[in-house]
């Protein structure tokens, strides 16, 4: 038997694993993107359906139910209806089938969410649904229409409607106004992915797409229909799931938590209340013109919670423990736009610049469109931007066993490998969000000539800053370093350009591999093929990423109508301000608790797995029991995010956006100036750097969230941690869910030492607050003869009746002169006048003060 | 490859196909054959067939012998190595506990050794008595530039390590059959780890018994000083309180017997100890059969705090066993 050669690493580790995907014959820009679908969340009304039942049951072990069963499920409404605590009453709609395929099961719960008050919906009754929508992730097939009749523009209005650049869905005959037959293929000339290779929300292009509204609470029912058999998945990705919207302000059960994950023939019901982040703490009476959203009609109505805090660009994904990165890249994605008062997806009414004093004139009034009075996709457009591979028969390909970061080396938009959009000559808004796996972006945008094209950043991590920032600035040419879940918002105004005329956006980035990006291109290179923008099927596959290049078209069209938009450039810094930045006052942020987190290899070492080491103690891989770290509900907090690896880290915190304080120390630059974040890069990159100080609050909701790598291969070995928001005072630790086929049971969870605390030290000898028992000398040995929990410093109580008198200063005063360790208070082997000044200190008061609980 | 051997080849793979597939028929009850999937490429054709020698001298190899169609346990070590690997194969040595009986039957565990010069079977032998490690977990050695290949292939090599004895502490746990591999750290909670081994990776064939149940059963649980979760991560896998341990000696009043000052550095720094033939080190290394005290990389804040904990919790025990009564 001939022992296999190691393989020289390749140049570029583009596919990671793999040969260069073939193309099939698809060359750039031939195909036109889609536009996302939209789920299209309908009204929500309470009821029992009679005739409605569970999910259709799988055929057998390795499969799904059919398309058309699925699309006939999809249009019957929930059944059985939402509780409050997990429904456990109803057994597993596969309960059968899983039988046969596993083992007969005691018991199967038909909700996948831990049963029980602590996954029971929070405030249910107060943020009642509004809207619902169901969804099944299922396996790869061909789209069956069934949203059509959902879609908010219902082809019908603006450039969706029959004379709209948008109407016809994918660009050849046959599908004006409908997604019906549209298959799953990266490229009309590539093939189909099997049902095994690509799982996704209703397993059908366009890719998904929520529209959600301040102020309208939304039921999200999500079943799982992946195959029984955790084999059947085409080498990677997992038939577990977990769903997490980055960033809502959620509570906790409905996070997606990594371990709370459900399984095929189950749903589990998201609860998300759609509030503003400060909903009980500022403007509780509602009376803020700016904290509103928008009913059909076009009228406001007044929300609580701080304006300031709004959001705009989203995305939900799968969170599976250990399985993120495969099932995420497997196609666990959708995007979610956030609608406000503010950010209403309309251009035309109570436009903010029109009359800026006036109090009724919030609509900042982005490009979008007008049919409608809220949420027009027109000239809004969402872009996901990812790198794919798949194997020589097409199928996508990830490699499971490369712990360090996978890249593909294809680039795809909306799912579609290099596709063109075209665009009217005006103004419009792209979100632009990274879903690769390890890839960072740094895009450029260009005419055809090659020449950069100026353009404002509004949003940072889906969120409207204070000010635009125009690019090129004095700060950066191109748009930021964008890591793994950043999402960056532009204007671009194509009005310059004439109808015929192209426009590209260019990533920059090279990587070498998924550990961290090599370095940024320079545009003039890549823009004259001089670097691998040439043919495609290149013979020198592995001599450049092919993945730095040209990978989206603009086509301009002409426009007759009036752009109503409002202009950026009367919006950059000392102009007029979009949504200014929540302050933290001085006192908040001195009295913040301080926690670190530093990113590396194990306690900062290059020879362990991808750990979290939590205010300096050990590093730790993920163990979802494990719980980092407590704030409590309703303060704020500064978190220090370091580095400590050569390699790069998107650091992202859930629930609360985060301001910048400091980057590398110094003040960050003018994108994150103005803007509150979710994901935090450190890394190599010039503008990212190895350390971050973010101040964050915690506020409305309890319960568990977590804080990972967003490199998502770093994230499943495993760089990510637990952390959750406590009552002040709180006792009871929250128990670890451990779900299984048979419904979900409890482990025993356990805490870092400084969890409750962070690592203030109040007297600096070394032990934290929460440990200390004697917080205010220095005793870093923490001797404490009695074992009454106060250190021995803080301790003359030697008859422990609690105060110390007399008693105490006969044993003191008998003890004189001796060595005696019970005795002696300053810890240095005799008892004479050091301690005797410590013993006043304490005459008629108690012991203390013990660590800080 | 000449025709002919390709065509043994075929025969060959055909018929232990169908073997695997009678076979599988036969233990899921008639169920479909589970696990073979679609485009999986994790198998034969990406694992390398590379032997190995057992710490009882047994050729076995890699793929065919080790892993093909199996769940297994695989970490990497080396027997002389004087920080975590000790508490590593404890710690692992406490799963293994779990599992019981189901190790080396349908669950497998896998020590490899990255020091196979001095590694041999031998040695292996005598570091898994050592250990007291209960049959159907192997300890396997073989060609340097083979093992580095499996760790390559296992995702678990770091290239430009400067310090050779520097190795990614980390187990890789999988289900070969179903693809589904998972790197996890061997100072996981055991019972966690057991979990994972035996019924998760089987696809819960094999119902778990550990969990605390329903919500209403769920325990409340107490704040961990920092000394006890270390003690609970690192100590409890060889000592005990109040009795000996598995593998080392009973700690229960070990603050009052040792010099604090003694106790304090060997918490630190055994290694250095007994590398300095500290009389103390030396008996203890030799009445417990040569197993030495693990380096664990503890801080000074660490060492105090463990300290602390062991004296507590000792007069825990003693107050329990007096107020027991006589």
């Amino acid at each position: 038997m001939s022992v296999a050669q190691t393989p020289e690493p390749p140049k570029f580790d583009s596919p990671t694993g793999a040969s260069p995907s073939p193309l099939f014959g698809a060359t750039p820009f031939t195909q036109q993107m889609f536009r996302f679908e939209e789920f299209g969340a309908q009204p929500y009304e309470p009821s029992e359906c009679t005739t409605c039942g569970p999910m259709p049951a799988a055929p057998d072990c390795q499969s799904g139910p059919s398309g058309d069963a699925l699309d006939h499920y999809l249009d019957e409404p929930m059944s059985p209806p939402p509780t409050v605590m997990a429904n456990e009453d109803l057994p597993n709609a596969w309960h059968t089938r899983i039988e046969q395929c596993v083992r007969p099961l005691a018991t199967s719960a038909i909700e996948g969410r831990p049963g029980g008050e602590n996954f029971a919906h929070q405030r249910y009754e107060e943020f009642f649904p509004s809207m619902y929508f169901k969804t099944i992730t299922a396996g790869a097939r061909i789209n069956g229409g069934v949203r059509d009749e959902y879609q908010r523009h219902g082809y019908a209005k603006g450039e969706f409607g029959p004379n709209g650049l948008y109407y016809n869905t994918i660009g050849t005959e046959g599908f004006d106004g409908t997604t019906a037959k549209i298959p799953v293929k990266f490229h009309p000339l590539m093939p189909e992915q099997d049902p095994l290779a690509f799982w996704t929300f209703d397993g059908t292009f366009p890719p998904k797409l929520l529209m959600a509204r301040y102020g309208h609470p939304i039921l999200f029912r999500h079943y799982n229909a992946l195959p029984i058999d955790p084999g059947a998945n085409y080498g990677f990705g997992l038939h577990t799931i977990t769903t997490h919207e980055h960033n809502g302000h959620n509570p906790a059960e409905s996070d997606g938590y990594t371990q709370s994950f459900f399984f095929p023939g189950q749903y589990f019901d998201y609860h998300w209340p759609m509030i503003l982040a400060g909903h009980d703490h500022i403007n509780i009476d509602a009376s803020d013109p700016r904290a509103a959203t928008i009913d059909d009609n076009g009228n406001v109505r007044r929300i609580r919670g701080d304006w300031r805090e709004t959001m705009s660009t989203h995305w939900f994904h799968d969170h599976m423990l250990d399985f993120t990165a495969p099932n995420v890249y497997k196609g666990q994605v959708a995007m979610m736009n956030y609608y406000s008062a503010v950010d209403r997806g309309n251009e035309a009414i109570d436009c903010h610049y029109a009359d800026p004093e006036n109090p009724n004139n919030m609509n900042l009034c982005f490009p979008s469109g007008s049919a409608s009075a809220w949420g027009n996709r027109d000239y809004d457009v969402n872009l996901m931007v990812s790198d794919k591979a798949w194997d020589q028969d097409g199928q996508l390909f990830f490699n499971i066993f490369n712990l360090d970061g996978f890249l593909g080396d294809r680039m795809t938009v909306n799912y579609q490998y290099k596709p063109y959009l075209e665009v009217r000559a005006r103004r419009y808004r792209f979100r632009i969000l990274n879903a690769s796996v390890s890839r960072y972006f740094k895009i450029a945008l260009i005419d055809q000539n090659g020449n950069r094209v100026p353009h404002h950043m509004i949003a940072n991590d889906g969120n409207v800053m204070e000010h635009a920032v125009p690019f090129p600035n004095a700060e950066s040419a191109d748009l930021p370093t964008q890591a793994i879940a950043e999402r960056y918002d532009i204007i671009v105004d194509f009005s310059q350009f004439q109808p015929g005329d192209k426009l590209y956006m260019v990533n920059l980035l090279e990587h070498r591999d998924g550990r961290r990006p090599k370095e940024a291109i320079p545009l003039p290179e890549v823009v004259l093929n001089q670097y691998c923008d040439g043919p495609p099927d290149f013979a020198a596959a592995d001599a450049c990423d092919t993945v730095v290049g040209r990978f989206l078209e603009f086509r301009v069209v002409a426009y007759t109508g009036v752009d109503t938009s409002m202009n950026p450039a009367d919006y950059v810094e000392g102009k007029k301000k979009m949504i200014p930045l929540p302050s933290f006052t001085a006192e908040e942020l001195a009295n913040a608790k301080h926690r670190s987190f530093t990113f590396g290899r194990s306690s900062g070492t290059d020879t362990s797995p991808w750990t979290i080491k939590t205010d300096g103690g050990q590093g730790f891989g993920m163990d979802p029991a494990r719980l980092s770290a407590a704030p409590d509900e309703g303060t704020a907090e500064i978190w220090h995010i370091k580095n400590a690896s050569g390699s790069a880290h998107p650091v992202h915190i859930h629930f609360e956006e985060g301001q910048i304080l400091k980057r590398n120390g110094k003040p960050p630059p003018i994108w994150e100036k103005w803007a509150r974040k979710d994901v935090y890069r450190i890394g190599p990159m010039p503008d990212s750097g190895d350390s971050v100080e973010v101040a964050l609050r915690f506020r409305e909701f309890l319960g568990t969230y977590m804080e990972h790598c967003h490199n998502t291969t770093h994230e499943d070995h495993a760089m990510l941690l637990r952390w959750d928001i406590e009552k002040p005072g709180q006792l009871k630790i929250m128990p670890t869910p451990m779900p299984t086929w048979e419904g979900v049971g409890y482990l025993d969870t356990y805490t870092l030492p400084t969890y409750k605390t962070g690592d203030v030290d109040e007297d600096d000898d070394g032990v934290t607050d929460d440990l200390d028992n004697c917080r205010e000398y220095i005793n870093p040995n923490q001797r404490d003869t009695d074992g009454d929990g106060y250190g021995n410093w803080c301790d003359p109580d030697y008859d422990n009746n609690g105060i110390v008198n007399f008693g105490d200063f006969n044993r003191f005063v008998r003890a004189w002169g001796s060595a005696n360790p019970d005795i002696d208070l300053n810890d240095d082997g005799i008892i004479n006048f050091g301690d005797f000044v410590v013993f006043a200190h304490y005459f008629y008061r108690p012991p203390g003060p013990g660590a800080k609980q | 490859m000449t025709g002919f051997n390709v065509m043994r080849e075929g025969w060959r793979t055909a018929a232990a196909g169908l073997f695997v597939a009678v076979a599988a028929a036969i233990t899921l009850g008639g169920s479909p054959a589970e696990g073979v999937s679609k485009g999986s490429r994790w198998r034969a054709e990406y694992f390398p067939n590379v032997p190995l020698v057992t710490q009882d001298g047994e050729v076995v190899h890699f793929y065919d012998d080790l892993i093909k169609d199996k769940v297994v346990a695989i970490n990497f070590m080396f027997t002389s190595c004087n920080d975590v690997c000790p508490a590593e194969t404890a710690r692992l040595k406490q799963v293994q506990r779990e599992l019981g009986d189901r190790v080396g039957q349908d669950v497998f565990m896998y020590s490899i050794s990255i020091d196979p010069e001095n590694d041999t079977p031998e040695v292996l032998k005598r570091y898994s008595e050592k250990f007291k490690v209960g049959p159907g977990w192997l300890f396997l050695t073989g060609k340097a530039e083979d093992i580095a290949l499996l760790q390559r292939k296992l995702g678990l090599f770091i290239a430009d390590l400067p310090d050779p004895d520097d190795h990614n502490v980390n187990l890789i746990v999988g289900n070969e059959a179903t693809g589904r591999w998972m790197k996890r750290s061997p100072f996981d909670d055991p019972k966690v780890l057991a979990e994972v081994i035996g019924s998760w990776l089987h696809n819960w064939k094999v119902p778990n018994k550990s969990l605390a149940g329903k919500y209403e059963k769920a325990p409340s649980f107490p704040r961990l000083s920092r000394g006890e979760y270390l003690f609970r991560t690192r100590c409890v896998s060889c000592h005990a309180l109040g009795s000996d341990g598995p593998l080392g000696p009973d700690l229960l009043g070990v603050t009052e017997e040792r010099d604090p000052v003694w106790l304090a550095r060997w918490l630190k720094e055994p290694d250095q100890m007994l590398a300095e033939k500290d009389s103390i080190a030396l008996e203890l290394f030799a009445r417990y059969d040569e197993l030495p005290m693990p380096n664990l990389s503890l801080n000074d804040v660490d060492v105090a705090a463990l300290i602390d904990y062991l004296a507590s919790a000792s007069r825990d025990v003693d107050s329990e066993n007096t107020s027991a009564g006589p």
